[in-house]
């Protein structure tokens, strides 16, 4: 009651205002989430904005992460556009490529000591084109391991990170610690990011071992799962599912925050979860493979709406939420696509819940990644891959055709 | 109400001399509907009508273009999308496999619940609850149930010696899985129409025809069989009509796959529109599956009448 009172005071004094001479406007900001001390944050940028431009309030907008591309697109198409907002990296291609974006570039080159040099070349491949910029990455977020020490203890082997100091950390130890583990502790050896890897996920369960093998998944609009590397790659998953059973398998639950699993792949905005996992845990950086090391990268950048009302306001209040300064407030929740910010000792000192030495690793991992695959047409790729993928997934399936089959159906939508 | 009253029919109002009292009454009953027309209007006749013109354009709803492409969309889905007749061929195998189970499972426990005994309200309660019980945490519950390996039902058989399969991960397997779990949950609301038919049913009937020596058998057979007709035409109806806008189960529990093996019309139609934008042909599936649900109840309609 009271906060509708309050909603309806403070529309009632927008209206007000817009209606005088007076020069206030309201930015609405579209995010996906709802965490109270990201709003915190937040709402604290949009205070500090204020010294600038004392008549401009922001007014934050949280649609659920499921849904956000699909409830922005509606709001695009019916007229309500946001005037900026966060987006997804497997949403930007295909928004820029809409025209619905708009150019940031002369906003960020009038803000005064912004340095856009200072962002790191891979982490904007996704966001520029050429001189324009349509978004600047907020959290450029590397997956690591996350491993359940107790288990490990209890099967006696040594952790991913003490693995990793030696420099024994590949895929072929990465296999044989999921069988031992399986083995001695009767848990599974490793999940699946959320457990999703047969279903939503299918990107984050594939992509990682076939970088790490030196293949990618497409390059250059030709599919890359039919290449050597991938399908060895993807065999090697196919025995650690069906033939160690170490890989929680399609159609089973083993959740890594509840105890189920040894291992998982996910990114650090999931150590939220641990306090309450109960169990000793650590992140650890992706096993090495004949590619080397092949860090991969989950990004969100924040854009302006071409259909906005506002835009060169909101392209300065973009500029000014990715100040150096800003940018370091965010880290601790968001890492960091400035390279000042990544080098700080502040970055991996910056998160609570993660020692700093396992914050270099997600350092690391920022400075030397390639972001996740995204493309114009990312929807009607993954729903082409997913029954082929599903088909790979059962015990008996030929690895090989399932791929061919996977690069036949996409092929004509890169 | 009229009789009480003198007789007005020519009886003018001094302050609007021009209306006579049937045109009075006549805009006083459509100033009463209006609300509901409106909203009839606004929210079912108009978009009905712009379905009909997104259908004929193709419209990205990202770009905002939209051009006028004729009968494209439908002759491509027709003749050309090798997909659209697979959809369509899961949709009909999941009608064809939950209306007669729906409706053989509803009637049977219609005809056990429906007299009086101690504890039969419990009976219904329990057979109803998943009609009001939410479909997502349905969908969860029930895909803990099926998991491969460690799902309680798999574990269930394997107790009496069954190898049982990845319910959810083999296409043919998950239609099962999907059709029986949907019926579990739906049954009860068809239960409840044939409860309330057997109960109008006078009981005469089944008494006078026990007199004259009929079997248990044939008393169903022959009276209340065909006493129930009207209801089962009405349950079939919506029964079908249902089975085939059928998405939110679908979307919980496998969201079309494994291997497209339960990617029926409603979400085919979901993920045209609102994953791929692509509103112009979602329109156009959306107007064929109308078609095709009107034409089978037209049929079902028919071979009612021709029966009686």
């Amino acid at each position: 009651m009271k906060t509708t009172m309050k909603r309806m005071t403070t529309t009632v004094l927008a209206l007000g205002m817009m209606s005088g001479s007076l020069g206030a406007a309201e930015l609405r900001f579209t995010i996906w989430t709802g965490n109270e001390a990201h709003l915190k944050m937040l709402n604290g940028f949009a205070e500090s904005f204020k010294a600038k431009h004392p008549d401009v309030t922001v007014k934050y907008e949280t649609i659920p992460p499921g849904d956000y591309t699909q409830k922005l697109t509606f709001q695009l198409a019916g007229g309500n556009a946001p005037d900026a907002g966060w987006l997804m990296e497997d949403a930007a291609p295909t928004f820029a490529a809409a025209g619905v974006l708009d150019n940031l570039a002369p906003a960020l080159n009038k803000a005064q000591g912004y340095d856009f040099a200072d962002f790191s070349k891979p982490a904007l491949g996704l966001w520029t084109a050429g001189d324009k910029v349509y978004g600047v990455p907020f959290s450029t977020s590397p997956f690591v391991i996350f491993y359940n020490k107790d288990l490990f203890d209890k099967a006696g082997l040594e952790d991913p990170n003490a693995l990793a100091a030696k420099g024994q950390w590949n895929m072929a130890k990465f296999q044989e610690v999921s069988k031992k583990l399986k083995d001695a502790t009767g848990k599974w050896g490793f999940e699946f990011k959320d457990g999703q890897g047969y279903d939503t996920r299918i990107m984050h369960a594939l992509m990682p071992p076939i970088r790490a093998a030196g293949g990618d998944v497409w390059a250059n609009k030709q599919c890359g799962f039919d290449k050597p590397e991938a399908v060895a790659a993807v065999k090697q998953l196919h025995d650690m599912v069906f033939k160690d059973k170490s890989i929680v398998p399609p159609g089973e639950q083993g959740d890594y925050f509840s105890g189920g699993s040894a291992m998982t792949i996910n990114q650090i905005s999931r150590a939220s979860l641990m306090p309450k996992a109960g169990f000793k845990w650590g992140i650890a950086p992706l096993p090495t493979g004949a590619g080397g090391e092949s860090p991969v990268i989950g990004q969100a950048g924040i854009v302006v709406f071409s259909a906005g009302k506002q835009k060169e306001l909101a392209a300065e209040f973009v500029a000014h939420m990715t100040t150096k300064d800003n940018v370091a407030a965010a880290a601790q929740f968001f890492p960091p696509a400035r390279k000042s910010v990544l080098d700080s000792d502040a970055f991996t000192k910056s998160n609570n819940l993660i020692p700093p030495e396992q914050m270099k690793v997600v350092a690391d991992a920022i400075s030397k990644g390639k972001v996740l695959p995204a493309h114009e047409k990312s929807p009607q790729i993954l729903a082409a891959m997913k029954p082929r993928v599903d088909a790979l997934w059962r015990a008996n399936a030929d690895v090989e055709a399932s791929l061919k089959a996977v690069c036949t159906a996409i092929q004509p939508l890169l | 109400m009229a009789g009480a009253l003198p007789i007005r029919d020519t009886a003018r109002r001094e302050d609007a001399p021009w209306l006579t009292l049937k045109m009075r009454e006549a805009m006083e009953s459509w100033l009463f509907i209006s609300p509901t027309l409106a909203g009839f209007l606004i929210f079912f006749v108009g978009p009905l009508i712009a379905v009909v013109w997104y259908s004929l354009t193709e419209w990205n709803l990202l770009t905002q273009q939209a051009t006028f492409v004729g009968l494209d969309n439908y002759s491509d889905a027709l003749f050309r999308n090798p997909d659209f007749w697979h959809v369509i061929r899961n949709s009909v195998i999941f009608a064809i496999g939950l209306v007669p189970l729906n409706m053989a499972l509803a009637l049977s426990l219609a005809l056990a619940l429906s007299g009086r005994f101690a504890g039969v309200v419990i009976f219904r309660t329990v057979f109803f609850a998943p009609v009001v019980t939410s479909a997502v945490a349905w969908a969860i519950v029930w895909k803990f149930l099926l998991q491969g390996e460690a799902g309680f039902i798999n574990q269930m058989l394997a107790s009496i010696g069954i190898d049982g399969p990845n319910w959810l991960r083999e296409p043919n397997w998950a239609m099962a899985a999907v059709i029986v779990t949907r019926v579990i949950k739906m049954v009860g609301l068809n239960m409840i129409l044939y409860i309330a038919a057997l109960q109008a049913i006078p009981r005469d009937y089944a008494a006078a025809a026990r007199l004259e020596g009929a079997s248990g058998w044939q008393i169903f057979r022959w009276i209340i069989w065909p006493l129930l007709g009207p209801t089962t035409l009405v349950i079939m109806v919506i029964t079908t009509i249902g089975s085939f806008k059928v998405f939110d189960h679908i979307y919980q529990m496998t969201g079309g796959g494994p291997e497209n093996g339960t990617l029926v019309l409603a979400f085919y139609i979901y993920q045209q529109g609102f994953q791929f934008f692509d509103v112009g042909y979602a329109s156009a599936l959306a107007m064929i599956m109308f078609v095709v649900v009107m034409m089978l109840t037209i049929f079902q309609l028919v071979l009612r009448r021709r029966d009686t």
